[in-house]
């Protein structure tokens, strides 16, 4: 077929043979986009999405609320279903993260109607007289409209050494096993996806990100401190024993409240201070 | 490829400044991997252009930077340090910032609670007792005010700022510590000054 396609062009006379060297191609377009739902339904039930836009491509412009009408009979029921149509059908201009949809990746972590949650769990409220509004992750560097520039966010996590730590080897040089007690430890830890939804809710951490750790990687780091197959707790806690990585939370508990997967940052948190005092 | 900036703002109107020069697309500038760059419109580009277009990227610059700045404290850094694969440093480890002080600040709220009541419900005066409150009262407040300066005036961003606000908590705790004595031994003291007010 490639053959085919190539001698039907040789003898194409509508185009050259040779192209020049420099030769002007355009950047890809992009449709108009609309704001209005194109096809609604019968009994239409139309809601209102008012989406925090910004383009770097125009820095000097500053971001903006563009409001976009869904009918809701023709949308899936959460948040970032209302997203994907609103990139399919009316504007494919908007930018947003988004893999699993089903709330194990944390890639649609964004702030919808005031709350940091993930878009893939966050119902859209039926009641078409209030518009919904989202924005990205507050107090975080805006790569466009609804993402967010997570960069220090990885390297905190780095710097906790989120991996199991240990030199000496089993008896049987098998796996390093713990009982069910110590692996209950890790519950309620090891389900973090890391979506970042708490730690961008902390008000501490939004005054200080460059060196308070955050609630999302502080649950990681207890997650390895409570973890008894690790064998550098010391150097974990000596790493955490200063007045900034651990102790510019005061217990705020923004990141329980917003927690996405439902897991409780504020008490890993007390419990790594219990452990760090102990 | 670990010199891919972070697309901060100020990264941003690097770009744009780059872009004066450069009017090639912004792939072809933030890597060093040179594609195929004849097949690119970069040659045509620079014959057609306009002198006009050439200061398109000063004045959105410095339109970028035209915002009014209504913050109290100067604008954050923009930049995140080191490069993306690098973890953050770790601070040093120092205890008397740390979890000492924790403890500590933990012990002094827990034995104000005894001593802000004991006194009315033993119906007693103690001097000593009242020594105590007071030292406690004092301390706690100071720790109290310190957190929120350390919060809110990093002496990374503004270190002169949090000098000046340190010493002038401690000015304002040695004021309150000196007054208290004052007030304990040449008058009735805290807990009788309450009582008195209670009973007023």
């Amino acid at each position: 077929m490639a053959s085919l396609r190539t001698t039907s062009r040789l003898f194409a006379a509508s185009r050259p043979l040779f192209r020049p060297a420099a030769f002007a191609r355009s950047y890809a377009t992009v449709e108009a986009t609309q704001n209005v739902e194109p096809n609604p339904s019968e009994n239409p039930k139309m809601k209102t999405f008012k989406v925090y836009r910004w383009n770097p491509d125009t820095p000097a412009e500053k971001p903006t609320m563009q409001s976009y009408q869904l009918d809701l009979n023709k949308t899936g029921p959460m948040m970032l279903d209302a997203l994907i149509r609103i990139k399919n059908e009316l504007d494919p201009t908007l930018t947003f993260r988004r893999s699993c949809r089903e709330g194990i990746c944390g890639s649609c972590a964004m702030n919808i109607d005031g709350v940091n949650t993930l878009a893939c769990l966050c119902r859209i409220p039926t009641d078409e007289a209030s518009e919904s509004r989202i924005y990205p992750l507050p107090h975080t560097y805006v790569v466009k409209d609804l993402v967010p520039d997570l960069t220090l966010f990885y390297k905190q996590y780095k710097s906790i050494k989120p991996y199991l730590q240990r030199d000496t080897p089993t008896e049987d040089g098998l796996e390093y096993r713990q009982s069910p007690e110590d692996r209950k430890k890790l519950d309620g830890l090891y389900e973090c996806i890391l979506c970042a939804c708490c730690s961008t809710s902390c008000p501490s951490y939004w005054w200080n990100s460059e060196e308070y750790l955050g609630p999302a990687i502080l649950l990681q780091s207890y997650r390895w401190l409570a973890d008894s197959r690790d064998e550098r707790t010391a150097e974990r806690k000596a790493a955490l024993d200063n007045n900034m990585s651990v102790y510019r939370c005061h217990t705020i508990l923004n990141c329980t409240r917003t927690c996405p997967k439902g897991l409780n940052p504020g008490r890993a948190i007390a419990e790594t201070k219990k452990m760090l005092a102990a | 490829m670990d010199d891919i900036p972070s697309r901060t703002p100020e990264v941003v109107t690097n770009f744009i400044r780059v872009r004066e020069v450069d009017p090639r697309p912004l792939h072809l500038l933030s890597n060093s991997v040179t594609m195929a760059s004849f097949a690119r419109p970069s040659l045509l580009r620079i014959a057609t252009r306009s002198p006009l277009r050439q200061n398109v990227g000063v004045s959105q610059a410095v339109a970028f930077h035209a915002s009014a700045r209504k913050q109290i404290l100067p604008p954050l850094p923009q930049t995140i340090e080191g490069t993306m694969n690098d973890p953050v440093p770790v601070p040093e480890t120092k205890p008397s910032q740390g979890s000492y002080h924790w403890t500590f600040e933990r012990a002094v709220c827990v034995g104000l609670i005894p001593l802000s009541v004991a006194p009315f419900a033993a119906g007693s005066l103690n001097p000593v007792m009242d020594a105590v409150l007071c030292t406690l009262l004092v301390a706690h407040s100071h720790i109290g005010f310190e957190a929120a300066i350390v919060d809110y005036f990093r002496p990374k961003r503004v270190p002169k700022t949090y000098a000046f606000c340190q010493w002038l908590l401690r000015a304002f705790t040695l004021t309150t510590a000196v007054g208290l004595y004052e007030f304990e031994t040449n008058d009735v003291g805290v807990t009788e000054a309450l009582r008195r007010i209670w009973n007023a």
